[in-house]
């Protein structure tokens, strides 16, 4: 497996990836881009990518991802100036820097996102 | 001065609040559709909409790969939602001897607007930020004027003006 902080871009990609498939299947959203002119056919092309980005996020991470973020949307957001995005609550000024490879995955202890130190 | 109908003041505010003169990119330097789109998400990791530009151009190509954003007439619109993006924004940018987008006529692009935002879902602003784009270059001689303008201030008139129009 790659270190953590690569399996980390590679899990936020693939949030991102989450939501366009779901653009993809929303029928108000192809109704909406295609009267603007916008093509979306290749779907399946979506879902390569998303095996793609899964084979290089360790299993018990790409598990929690798939339970949690049923619960809780944008599960994985980013940290600004020591302030989770997904809750807008600082962070406690023990929370470290950049994940290290070998660590555990950094959540909020308050909304309990997964974050993503840029 | 004649007060605009509600409609068209809405419409205008929608692209009033997100142009704005660090995104604008008044001649590519790429010419290919993928390092084009590498261009634009550079300039948005420029204007501080994104730390993560790489991520932002692999949505965007990914995007690109459903079907084109060059809806034809020389305009492309890459898009994309990214928990990445900070904001919502369009960014402006021009290519003079265009660029082969495989835009629906086939023909090359001249006139880019990547719009990108934050994956708040459902997000109505965003897709009426889409449609206010598409909308405000649907006449040629704006299309023309856009390519011709010779700074941000008169690109952002010209769109602010014929998006209310
Ligand atoms: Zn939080």
């Amino acid at each position: 497996m790659p270190p953590l902080n690569e399996q980390l871009d590679a899990l936020v990609t693939l949030q991102d990836i989450d939501l366009m498939i779901r653009e993809s299947r929303d029928p108000e959203m192809a109704i909406h881009e295609g009267r603007l002119g916008f093509a979306r056919e290749n779907v399946q092309r979506l879902e390569q990518t998303r095996e793609r980005l899964a084979s290089r996020i360790d299993g018990p991470l790409l598990r929690t991802y798939e339970r949690m973020s049923r619960r809780i949307p944008r599960l994985v957001v980013p940290v600004e100036g020591r302030v989770c995005q997904g809750c807008r609550m600082s962070l406690p000024t023990s929370s470290s820097g950049r994940n290290t490879p070998g660590t555990s995955i950094e959540t909020c202890e308050n909304c309990g996102r997964i974050l993503y130190r840029i | 001065m004649t007060s605009p109908s509600l409609a068209a003041s809405r419409n205008a505010s929608s692209l009033e609040s997100l142009l704005r003169p660090t995104l604008f990119v008044s001649e590519l330097r790429s010419k290919k559709k993928a390092s084009v789109l590498d261009e634009l998400a550079a300039a948005l990791a420029a204007a501080g909409l994104t730390r993560s530009p790489e991520i932002v151009a692999e949505l965007l190509r990914e995007r690109e790969g459903l079907g084109s954003t060059g809806v034809g007439k020389g305009i492309a619109v890459p898009h994309a939602r990214s928990t990445l993006i900070a904001e919502r924004a369009v960014l402006v940018a021009r290519s003079a001897k265009g660029i082969d987008f495989d835009a629906t006529d086939g023909k090359p692009v001249h006139l880019l607007f990547a719009v990108v935002a934050p994956p708040v879902e459902p997000d109505p602003i965003y897709l009426k930020v889409l449609a206010d784009v598409v909308r405000a270059v649907r006449l040629s001689r704006t299309r023309q004027r856009l390519l011709e303008a010779s700074d941000f201030d008169t690109v952002r008139e010209i769109l602010i003006h014929a998006a209310a129009e």
